[in-house]
Formats: structure tokens, sequence, C-alpha cells
């Protein structure tokens, strides 16, 4: 039943935020969200307790993961910001997400051969996080970018009306970069260590996907301290951080090939 | 005022002109008598009345009924033209278009109220070019009753509304608050006060005044805690500026590209927003693309994100037009009634007179004091009942009933128009 109600939820709160043009209907779309978040958050839960283990088993149960990730960070860095404009269009993203993970998750959970220690749960919740986080920052960067663009060839449509400020879209970008930032420090530094304690064999700093990983964590740092920066202003940091976005899909891309140092993580 | 004679409208206005055009045929504040007074020279005109402001120019006549001014009026104020910027109205839908227009109906930004100092300042050139008289005075003094009545009565008068705010509030969707942003307003004078006290309002971290003569904005500028200088120092000012707003009447952009240095632009990354609320455009088109962070937006583009919001729109109208119909019929029973005066007179004074007759050939000389005072109230009553039928006469030449039919088939005229080159329409 999850598997139906989790992508429809997201997408009536993702509808709901759409259209939400009074505060009656923000209040609504609000509440829908917190169902799903709520409802997903059993679901994990529930998860956990068939398998006695760490929910996230495989691709599909880390892609759900992720989406519920996203769906509770937008829900954070809208809050912050006081701005809800870009709800529809990213939760929209997350049904989707949500309804790719649900068509292909296993409806009867089944446990690792070997279970996660708790660096492993570690490295792999904040690695989810630190996605969620990147992607946020990522999409809220493009969606800079399409209002300016919109701004500038003098469209006042739908985009115009409904998303958040050009500076609120930068400080959400910023925002959801330093949670990502923060949650990729842990996860890599867990990760390098869990590598170097296990002397794993075929660990290697050159490899591509820990290449692109240290990568994404420099150039999202980048967009979480611009402000600080000088010369980089709002669009070069929402550029940065669409194209951190490219750099993180083909990174989560690599992650699905297999190699020898990441193999059950 | 003569009964016989009639209203002719012909203007052009944001519904039916984009900004390229109107900023052709505006009439400058200090032309204004001399075109009031070249109208009123064309055969038949006898009164006439121009309202020119950033979204229209139009012309109101009174002519010999019967008579077709539309051609001699659009040759004199919209020669060489096309015909589809142009609306025409007469008489009764001459009425419902002006009243719309001073209630800010008709507006760009809705309900906006600038347009009624507008028609004040109109009134004035019209009177000093003599050009006003017992037809025009009143459906214009009525005009600026039914503006300020409809602002007070309904939704629409419910905050400031201004194409200075439009403007600012566009501003705002790219910096949020204005706390850190650097604002330059070209030209001090009504609505660039305007545009800078919402500025501040807003808390705007700096704001500076360009103008042409800046001994005469002084106070102003002391006022809103702005610096101020000449147009010779235009590019300095740009040079530091987040937002320029440029609100002049000038016939020849004083914002060129020269103004802007491309190599300051090139280096910077935070998005520069210009503002043309002046008609003709203040800004020169090629600033534009002088940088990929600069936003340039002229009243065409305002006129575009305030019609995105038709719901908020259609609410703010609800109970305007039992106002405008009420008022209209009121208008025009005075105006009927008005013809009467001297009719009136006359009557009032053949009333004393027989009365004056009848007492002398009844009592002669000995006028008996009661026999008078029942004369004289006789006399006032008989009156009475005989101008409440005229009164009555006058209000059934045209029922309240009548004139909403009048009202709602002007308004679905209004939205089968399309405005050709501007509006929500345009992309």
């Amino acid at each position: 039943m999850m598997a139906v109600l989790l992508p429809a939820v997201y997408a009536t709160s993702a509808a709901l935020f759409a259209g939400a043009v009074d505060a009656d209907r923000e209040r609504a779309a609000r509440w829908t969200l917190r169902v799903a978040l709520v409802l997903h958050a059993a679901d994990i839960v529930l998860r956990a307790l068939r398998v006695q283990e760490f929910p996230i088993v495989d691709l599909w149960t880390t892609v759900s993961a992720t989406a519920f990730s996203t769906a509770l960070l937008w829900s954070l860095v809208a809050r912050g910001a006081r701005h809800s404009g870009s709800g529809g269009i990213l939760l929209a993203l997350v049904a989707f997400v949500q309804f790719l993970a649900s068509s292909f998750v296993e409806l009867e959970p089944v446990a690792r051969a070997v279970p996660l220690d708790t660096l492993r749960i570690v490295h792999v919740a904040m690695s989810v996080v630190a996605v969620s986080a990147l992607v946020l920052s990522g999409l809220h960067g493009v969606l800079w970018l399409t209002l300016f663009r919109e701004m500038r060839n003098r469209r006042f449509g739908f985009l115009f009306q409904r998303l958040p400020d050009l500076d609120v879209l930068s400080r959400m970008t910023r925002r959801a970069a330093l949670a990502g930032f923060l949650g990729l420090t842990v996860g890599l530094n867990v990760g390098i260590a869990l590598a170097h304690s296990l002397k794993s064999p075929g660990f290697d700093y050159r490899h591509p996907e820990v290449l692109l990983s240290l990568l994404l964590w420099v150039h999202f740092g980048v967009v979480a301290f611009s402000q600080l920066i000088p010369g980089l202003g709002a669009r070069r940091a929402s550029f940065a951080a669409a194209g951190g976005l490219v750099v993180l899909l083909l990174s989560l891309f690599l992650m699905l090939l297999p190699n020898p140092f990441h193999v059950g993580a | 005022m003569d009964p016989r004679a009639s209203f002719v409208l012909v203007g052009l206005s944001h519904r039916t002109a984009p900004v390229a055009v109107r900023e052709r045929y505006v009439v400058r504040h200090c032309d204004l008598q001399s075109t009031v007074t070249a109208l009123r020279g064309l055969p038949d005109v006898q009164e006439c009345f121009v309202l020119s402001t950033c979204n229209r120019t139009e012309v109101l006549a009174v002519g010999t009924k019967g008579v077709d001014l539309v051609a001699s009026l659009q040759a004199q104020l919209f020669r060489n033209l096309e015909a589809r910027h142009v609306y025409t109205y007469a008489d009764v839908q001459a009425l419902i278009h002006f009243f719309r227009v001073a209630s800010g109906l008709d507006s760009l930004v809705l309900g906006e109220s600038e347009v009624l100092a507008q028609i004040k300042h109109g009134m004035e050139a019209s009177a000093a070019a003599g050009a006003l008289g017992p037809a025009l005075r009143p459906l214009l003094q009525q005009a600026l009753h039914v503006g300020k009545r409809v602002r007070a009565e309904t939704a629409l008068g419910r905050g400031t509304l201004s194409v200075a705010r439009v403007g600012i509030d566009v501003a705002a969707r790219v910096f949020g608050s204005f706390e850190r942003v650097n604002a330059l307003v070209v030209g001090a004078g009504e609505t660039g006060i305007l545009v800078a006290r919402h500025l501040r309002e807003r808390g705007v971290g700096c704001l500076s005044f360009a103008t042409r003569r800046p001994e005469r904005a002084q106070d102003a500028a002391r006022e809103l805690g702005a610096e101020i200088a000449g147009l010779d120092r235009l590019r300095e000012l740009v040079l530091r500026a987040d937002l320029i707003v440029a609100c002049v009447e000038a016939d020849a952009p004083p914002l060129e590209v020269q103004h802007f240095d491309r190599r300051a632009l090139a280096r910077r990354d935070r998005p520069m927003v210009v503002l043309d609320l002046s008609v003709p455009r203040a800004v020169a088109a090629q600033v534009a693309s002088l940088s990929p962070n600069l936003i340039v937006s002229d009243l065409d583009d305002l006129q575009r994100a305030v019609h995105e919001n038709e719901r908020g729109r259609a609410r703010a109208v609800d109970g305007t037009s039992e106002i405008l119909v009420a008022e209209i019929h009121k208008f025009l029973t005075l105006r009927t009634y008005s013809a009467f005066t001297p009719a009136i007179a006359d009557l009032r004074r053949r009333f004393e007179q027989v009365r004056e007759t009848t007492l002398d050939a009844i009592s002669g000389t000995r006028t008996d004091p009661k026999e008078v005072q029942i004369a004289h109230e006789l006399t006032k009553r008989l009156l009475d009942v005989a101008l409440d039928q005229m009164k009555a006469g006058a209000r059934s030449v045209r029922s309240e009933e009548t004139l909403e039919v009048e009202y709602q088939r002007f308004l679905q005229s209004l939205s089968t128009e399309r405005a050709p080159g501007c509006g929500p329409e345009t992309p």
C-alpha cells in the first residue's frame, strides 16, 4: 500500500504547493507534506524492524531514502527561507523519484548477508543526506538561473509569480550546499577511514569515484561559502551549483558501476 | 449647459498601444495648454480636455450633437497613428470610460491614484486655455469625486498602488531585501520622489538622485536622506548602483550606453536592475544587451507582470460597477436638469408675477398680511410640485437599469479588445 501511497501523497503536496496562491492553500500543502514525511518515515522504520538492521539495503531503498531526505531537507530549507515557492517543482521531482523507488523496491525486505556496523551506517546515512542536499542546492541553482533568465527576457509568467525572489533562491542554494558539504565531510571522512582501517585492496585516491566525491566536496564548499568569496555572486554561485548537480549525477552513476572498495556500501 | 452638445473621447492607452507608440504621442506637461488651445480651435469643438500620462493620451471634447469630431481630433492629436491603436467613445460610453479612468480601473496598475492628480493638471491646463465650460467642468469634477469614492468604498483603494510601487515590487523579486541595495533614481519629479519614498520605506541601503536641476529637489533629497547630483555625474552614480529607476520627462534618453562602464559590468556578478518608468522611455534600447547581469524593464514589462495576477484584479474591482453606474446616472440627471435651469427661472418668475397680479386684483391697496402669507405659501408649494415633476422627468431620461446594461456592454467590448503589441497576451 505504501508503494502507491507515498508517491501519491508527495505528488499531491507538490500540486498543492504549485497552486498555493494564498495562506490557506499553503497551509494545506504544508500539512500534506508533513503527512507524506510521517508516512515515509514510518515505512523506513517498519522496513528496519522487519529486516532487523539499517533499512538501506539496496539501490531502490537508497533511492527511496534519498527522496525522503530531499523532501525533509527542502521543508527545513524552505522554513528557514520563509518561502515555499520552489515546493511545486522540487516535490514533483521527489514524487517521481519515489514513484521509481516504489516501482522497483522489494515488497518483502531482504536483509544483507552481513549487517552494517555503526561506521558504515554513518557513512551511508550521511552520504544519502549529502546527496539530497546537493541535489537541492543544484536544483535551486537551476531555478535561480531560470528565473533570472525569465526576468531578463521580460517574461513574467508562472515561474515569476510562483518562485521565491532571486535572493531567497540564492540563500536556499547556499544553505542546501552547506548541508551537503557538512554531510559529505562526515560521509567522506568516515568512508576513507573505513577503507584505511580495512586496508581495502582496491581503494585508491585516484579512483574516479573518490576523485569526483572530493571534487564535489570542494565544489559545494565553495558554493556554500560563496558569499565570503570576492567576485562570486549569486549568478556565478548558481552556475556552480547547477554544474555541481551534473558532477553529482555522474558520481552517482559511477557508484552504480562495480568497483573493488565500494561493494555493499 | 447646452443639451444639444455631445461628448467625444479619442485616445490611446496601454491597452491599445505599446510604450514605443505611446511615447510618440505623449503630451508633455509644459505643452498641455498649447495642445488644448489648438484642439479648442478646431471647428465645432466647444470645450476640450487632454489627459496625458505614462499609460494614456486622451482628448475629451464637447461638440455640437450630430457633428463628427473624431476625425479632426484624431488628425490633430494622433497624426499618422494606425487606427488599431486608437479608441473612440461617444456620450455615455465616453462617460463610462472616463469615470473608469478616474477610478484607476483602466490603469496599468489597478486603482493607482496618480491619475487623479493628472486629471487635475489637465483641468488646470484646460481652464487656462479657456476650454472648460458648463459641460466639461462638472464632468471632470464628478470624475474626481468618483475616483475618490471608488477608492474609499471598495477594495481598490486598499494599499497605495502606483506604477512606482509595482516597479519596486519587481526589483524586490531580484534583491529580496533592499538593505544592501544601492539605488539611483534618475529624475526627481513626482514619480521619482514616490519611487524614492517606497525605497526608503523598504529600507534601501543607499539612495541617490540624478536630476537635471539638483537645486530643485534639495528638500526631497534631504527628507529622504538621499545624495543628489546633476546628470553630468550620471556615469559615476551608475557605476555603483544596483538598482536604477528612470522617471524623467525628456525627448532624448538620458540614460545611454556610455553611462555604463562595460568593464565594471563584466566584473560584477550581482544582478543590476534598470527600471524605466518614463514615457518617452529614458533608457536607450541598447543598454539591455550590455551585460548578462542586467535586467531592464519598461512600463510594458511591468504591465505584463501586473496582468499575471488576474485573480487579484477581479477581486479588487468588486463593487465598483454599482458605484460607477450610480454616479453616471447622477451626472446625466444633473446634466438634463441643469438644461432646465432657464425654464425653471422663467417659471418661478411667472408664478410670482401671477401671484402679485392676483393679490392686487383681490385686495387692491389694502393687503391683509395673512392673505399675502397664504399666497406666498401656495405659490411655493405649486412651484415645488412642478419642479419635482421636472426632476422626475430628468431622472427618467436614462434609468439606472439601462445604464447598468450599457456598462456591462462596455465591459464586454473591453474584454474582446486585444491590445496590439502590448498587454498580457504578448509574450
